[in-house]
């Protein structure tokens, strides 16, 4: 995120923005337009080239930051990602899909058989050159994140600013459970119920918890998540562990394939 | 110190007197268990509440403070008015008096005052109130299961009544206001002492009370323990944002979506955080759970005590319920009792 820094003097160009959705349902892209109240100011910082959910012009090289949603799950969506990363100074990887594989990447494990099983054993042509989902940052390197399924619309816009203006902030790989303490919501673990918070990166202020709901793990495992303390939690409070390991699968499957494979 | 006695039928008629010129917080049940919360009549008050999750900490430092607003074009410090609500917090236990006194000490009591914490201070009255232990309590190890100093009013329970400690005289105004008080009798004094001594008889006596904490801290510094302890630490902090005096914030600058003006603010942090000793070059000086959860141990349990003469850990026990994975002083005290009964051996 470090050196990148496009309007510091009124001289400077305005940044020029593509959006490009790959393996989702678009959802995040749609959550941009929810944030409908200062669509406008937003979109005014920035001359959108290209934004797949509202667009129709394709081929468009010049541009300063990409930000693109969904996970990677085809060769032709590989070599899109590296085309992206050539052209643009930054890259920002929007949505579960994006960031983790997400639901996506449930498919990263036994890619075959379920290709076998979904297709009868042959998929059509539009399904393209299938490989295992994986997050962008698994392809190219990517300078920033939006996590959770679906986006915030403000921490979109948020990570926009910080890619346009620059910014010294550190990542925090907290896990959640300091959110519910503040916002002073009881614990799903007291009542025997399995949340993922315990390992889940902080980044959404706990807003399932805050509807009644335990964390699901959208925002994907935190770098610090240790997943034996989190076991012996559940162990404490009367949750099954195997269950614990399941929900985990819904939106870090890739990363537990991956470290698995290690 | 003053004191005199009221009837616990007079509570509401404090309460409302309050309500009259101030925001009343006050401890009200929340699902299974209670939060402190503005309240909007006397009835929602839970009195004999055991504990709540969080304390009220964040009436004094909110988790998240405007610090000032700015323009991000110009690069200029806007006008901005800190926002200070005139608040009384009702039914604060010593454990959480004792803390108020020690983010004094550390954010009004040092050199550089911290003008936000303080302005809050300042608008805020305490009315305290005794309380029973619950089986996490352990206030009367670091000796704040007494409020010295840091209320306006303190009731204690003295069964139909209340001996009423008086140490303002805003709030003792209000009180003799709204209330028939009277002098204590020789009866009430009776009734004092034996609340106390109920109280004191009602710790959980396997939390194990050891001497030299803050030596043995020291002492042990380099045992496995740590290891044992930190190990198995969430990387949460959720110990930081119950613990009733935790103080560490971070501070960021937040734009508007215009991008045009933006605002700086303060927001809770903690040092078992993982990247909170992350420094200029990217090092990390304390990269593990094991140097994170001994490091707020010392804080809790030694270097607050070398500086000032206390604990900063109060023994309110809240962490002992949030920290899902068992760590808190409790065990630090347990691991000090083994120490010392191998010794024994």
């Amino acid at each position: 995120m470090g050196a990148f820094s496009l309007i510091t003097d009124a001289e400077a160009r305005v940044p020029r923005v593509v959006v490009v959705g790959l393996a989702s349902c678009f959802g995040c892209q749609l959550q941009i337009t929810n944030a409908e109240e200062h669509l406008m100011e937003i979109l005014g910082q920035i001359d959108v080239r290209y934004w797949q959910l509202v667009t129709s012009e394709d081929g468009v090289e010049d541009f300063d930051v990409a930000i693109i949603e969904g996970a990677v799950t085809t060769r032709e969506s590989e070599e899109t990602c590296k085309f992206l990363r050539a052209h643009a100074a930054h890259v920002m990887a929007i949505g579960a899909c994006a960031c983790t594989g997400g639901v996506t990447g449930m498919a990263s494990d036994y890619l075959g058989a379920r290709t076998d099983l979904v297709y009868d054993g042959e998929a059509p042509d539009a399904c393209g050159e299938m490989i295992e989902p994986r997050p962008v940052s698994a392809v190219i390197d990517v300078d920033s994140e939006v996590r959770c399924c679906p986006i915030d619309p403000y921490d979109f816009v948020a990570a926009l600013q910080r890619a346009l203006y620059g910014s010294n902030r550190l990542p925090e790989p907290r896990t959640m459970c300091a959110d519910c303490k503040r916002n002073e919501t009881e614990c799903f673990f007291e009542q025997g119920v399995l949340c993922l918070g315990l390992v889940t990166q902080a980044a959404c202020g706990a807003r399932c918890v805050n509807l009644g709901r335990p964390c699901n793990g959208c925002a994907g495992m935190s770098s610090a998540a240790n997943l034996e303390a989190a076991r012996l939690s559940c162990e404490t409070y009367g949750v099954p562990v195997e269950s614990f390991d399941k929900a985990l699968e819904m939106f870090n499957q890739v990363k537990l394939t991956d470290s698995e494979t290690l | 110190m003053l004191y005199r006695v009221m009837d616990k039928r007079e509570l509401p008629a404090l309460v409302r007197a309050f309500m009259e010129s101030y925001e009343v917080v006050a401890p009200v049940k929340r699902g299974q268990g209670y939060v402190f919360d503005v309240i909007e009549s006397p009835d929602d008050i839970e009195i004999g509440y055991t504990q709540t999750a969080s304390s009220p900490k964040k009436y004094l430092m909110p988790p998240t403070e405007t610090l000032m607003k700015f323009d991000a074009r110009m690069n200029l410090v806007q006008d901005y008015v800190h926002e200070v609500t005139p608040r009384v917090i009702f039914g604060v236990h010593t454990c959480d008096i004792n803390a108020m006194n020690r983010l004094d000490t550390a954010l009004i009591g040092g050199k550089y005052v911290d003008p936000y914490y303080k302005a809050h201070r300042d608008a805020t009255l305490v009315v305290g109130i005794s309380c029973t232990p619950n089986d996490k309590c352990f206030c009367h190890l670091w000796g704040a299961d007494e409020a010295q100093f840091g209320y306006d009013l303190f009731l204690h329970d003295i069964g139909d009544k209340y001996l009423v400690s008086m140490s303002n005289v805003e709030a003792t105004n209000i009180l003799e206001a709204a209330c028939e008080i009277s002098e204590a009798t020789d009866e009430d004094r009776i009734a004092f002492r034996q609340a106390t001594r109920t109280r004191q008889s009602a710790f959980n006596k396997d939390i194990p009370d050891v001497q030299d904490v803050a030596m043995l801290m020291d002492v042990f510094h380099s045992d496995p323990f740590w290891e044992e302890l930190g190990g198995r630490c969430l990387s949460c902090s959720a110990c930081a944002s119950v613990c009733p005096t935790c103080f560490c914030f971070d501070i960021r600058d937040v734009l508007a979506p215009d991008g045009k003006t933006g605002e700086r603010q303060r927001t809770w942090d903690a040092c078992t955080s993982p990247n909170f000793a992350a420094v200029a070059g990217g090092y990390n000086f304390r990269p593990t759970g094991r140097e994170r959860v001994r490091h707020r141990m010392y804080h809790k349990l030694n270097g607050f005590m070398v500086n000032h003469d206390r604990m900063l850990c109060v023994g309110c026990g809240r962490c002992v319920a949030a920290c899902k994975t068992g760590i808190n002083p409790i065990e630090v005290l347990r691991f000090f009792k083994r120490k010392g009964a191998d010794h024994a051996k």
